[in-house]
């Protein structure tokens, strides 16, 4: 069973110019050392929530009428946080945050959640759920533990590069279809903040590729209008140390195997 | 300091072995040289033979598949050597860097992208990653399947726009630098340690500072007003003595009781090691490559030649400084003894691809004699300048 309840404390966005962004109510909130009380704790995509909040804030900073903003979402995802609804609603006010609408849906069809709501990017911190949505044609992104340490002040999306390279194929996948469309969107709100104080970052990440493949994917962002502000080519280096280094908040990956990885 | 990376494998995890053999694997094992690009080579081609279209196409698709896969796979960290390099000392960026500071970031990086297709002069780094692409060669002949080897990371704070303009100019002089961080404004600091970086060189002496009191060896480099020919089949490196290789305790001595007092003091603790300064990691590093050529019987035709250019006189203080080597069991090829006289003639005979020195008048001195030279801001020396204390501001608390 699917409902939609919109938060009356928060100003609707435009619903065809707004970016769609699902988190999982899991990612947000922390159930671990519940105590049964009406808030929840704060959880591990808390930070990514204040970062996509700071860019609306800014966009409309720099333009007051302005709509094409992030519409962020919280989704259920399991039955049990079905019945949490109050709960949920309640610890979203509680935290001032800016959430337009809660989806309560179940495992078996909170994609069909995300479709019907338009959702854009859907981004969770279970594996499974990323994969389902991404098969169902939903951009999907992992969100990992590190992102609890990420900043609040500047929204850090990175982009593979070596997934940027892929030879356009005729159809276009719906997953590369998402992720391309969603980067134009990102690039579009780039472009309205200058090169430094930007509440939004766009880092490119080239894992596998060397300088060429690195250059290859500057060059085709550029011509979809995504000026992306750090790249950086490991060429085969161990990620690990690299990427907490970055500290970004999701990666941007339009191929189901980058999930996997 | 820095340590030298562990060289024994240690436990992995699964992550990083990943990442290797997807690395391997999207690389392919081709081990053949830079390839030639696709169209000029398929224009000879045709132009050379009558050959149909389709050829035409099946040719030009083979040698895209071959070009995709172009080089050797890089080291990994661990092993290898790692030298970070920034944009400013890799290429001549003068002009480009006064837009930035007359008329500021925006029209500084929409400069670069006007003119991204014109490739940037060398800067002073330049001849430096060209000997150690040189000696990566070597490597290769006598240890086909060794991590042991320089790898080069270009470490710049520049916008990723302005990469395109850095990749077009390393592509334009076939460098071997697949590897970089453009960290359009942060601080590179992060990603030296995570490159576990053995020597870091930048024009910002800011940044040079910060890392060496992170523990990595680095300087601030300078381009000579005239160029020494230097050596393409070997790459020479020169280093200051105190505050470079060897900490800076002898050097407070000389410059807090003067040099009977320092005289006096070395000769008494002539069999007591020195302090290690911040290079003397590199030097060990580089000593490393260097046995593995003597291991090859390739001790006279060796392409990495290492010199120490000291004030100390052999004398009276040159002994400690020696002895100190032995201690740590490392080798210099050459100990040059200046007993104070100017380093910059000498420098001029040795031409090294670089020179390392903690003090702003012996840098002044090796550059108006056509070296390129390196400072290491460590140590008392940075307090003076050509033997006086420098007036430093009343720090605001």
């Amino acid at each position: 069973m699917v409902s939609t309840i919109q938060n009356t404390d928060v100003k609707q966005k435009d619903a065809d110019l707004a970016v769609v962004v699902a988190v999982t109510t899991r990612a947000v909130f922390e159930s671990a050392d519940d105590d049964g009380g009406d808030v929840y704790g704060v959880g591990v995509a808390f930070p990514l929530l204040q970062a996509l909040h700071k860019v609306n804030e800014r966009l409309l900073e720099e333009s007051p009428a302005e709509s094409l903003l992030f519409d962020v979402i919280l989704i259920t995802t399991d039955d049990e946080q079905q019945q949490q609804c109050s709960r949920i609603t309640g610890s979203t006010r509680h935290y001032g945050l800016e959430v337009s609408r809660f989806c309560f849906s179940s495992q078996e069809d909170f994609t069909e959640s995300l479709l019907k709501n338009n959702v854009q990017l859907f981004l969770t911190t279970d594996r499974n759920e990323a994969l389902r949505a991404s098969q169902n044609g939903v951009l999907s992104a992992l969100l990992d533990q590190q992102l609890a340490s990420c900043p609040s002040e500047q929204l850090r999306v990175m982009i593979s590069g070596d997934a940027v390279l892929r030879p356009d194929t005729d159809p276009v996948p719906a997953g590369q279809k998402g992720a391309q469309s969603f980067s134009t969107q990102l690039g579009q709100m780039r472009q309205k903040f200058g090169i430094f104080n930007s509440p939004l970052s766009i880092v490119l990440v080239t894992l596998h590729g060397g300088r060429e493949s690195c250059g290859d994917a500057l060059r085709t962002l550029r011509s979809r209008g995504v000026s992306v502000d750090e790249a950086h080519c490991l060429a085969g280096a161990p990620r690990g140390p690299i990427l907490s280094v970055l500290r970004s908040h999701f990666l941007l990956c339009d191929v189901v195997s980058c999930l996997e990885e | 300091m820095s340590e030298i990376k562990p060289s024994e494998v240690t436990t992995v995890d699964g992550g990083e072995e990943k990442d290797w053999a997807a690395a391997k694997a999207f690389f392919d094992n081709l081990k053949t040289n830079k390839p030639r690009p696709v169209s000029s080579f398929t224009q000879v081609f045709v132009l050379s033979s009558s050959v149909s279209l389709t050829d035409f196409l099946v040719l030009n698709t083979i040698i895209n598949l071959i070009c995709l896969m172009p080089f050797p796979s890089q080291p990994k960290p661990r092993f290898a050597v790692t030298i970070a390099v920034s944009s400013r000392t890799l290429f001549n960026m003068v002009a480009e860097r006064k837009i930035y500071e007359e008329e500021g970031v925006e029209k500084y990086v929409a400069h670069q992208v006007e003119h991204e297709s014109e490739p940037l002069k060398p800067g002073a780094a330049f001849p430096f990653v060209q000997a150690l692409m040189n000696v990566n060669s070597r490597l290769r002949e006598l240890y086909p399947d060794s991590e042991e080897l320089f790898d080069i990371v270009l470490m710049t704070n520049n916008h990723a726009q302005v990469g395109v303009r850095l990749i077009n100019s390393i592509n334009h002089y076939d460098l071997t630098i697949e590897r970089f961080c453009m960290t359009g404004g942060k601080s590179p600091i992060g990603y030296l340690k995570a490159y576990m970086t053995n020597l870091y060189l930048s024009k910002d002496s800011e940044k040079v500072t910060e890392a060496i009191e992170e523990g990595i060896a680095a300087a601030t480099m300078f381009m000579p007003e005239t160029e020494n020919e230097l050596s393409d089949t070997q790459l020479r490196v020169a280093f200051d003595g105190d505050a470079v290789l060897f900490s800076d305790e002898s050097e407070i001595i000389v410059k807090q009781h003067g040099l009977d007092t320092f005289f006096e003091h070395e000769k008494e603790f002539e069999n007591k090691p020195l302090a290690q300064g911040p290079l003397k990691c590199f030097l060990e590093a580089l000593g490393k490559l260097q046995r593995k050529f003597y291991a090859k019987n390739e001790r006279l035709n060796c392409p990495i030649r290492t010199f120490l250019v000291t004030a100390r006189s052999a004398a009276s203080s040159g002994a400690r400084v020696l002895k100190t080597l032995r201690s740590w069991g490392l080798e210099i090829d050459e100990a040059l003894f200046l007993a104070g006289a100017p380093k910059g003639p000498l420098l001029q005979k040795i031409k090294p691809h670089i020179f390392f020195d903690d003090q702003m008048f012996h840098i002044e001195g090796a550059q108006e004699l056509g070296t390129i030279s390196a400072h290491v801001p460590y140590g008392i020396g940075q307090k003076y300048h050509r033997g006086k204390l420098i007036e430093q501001p009343a720090k605001k608390e």
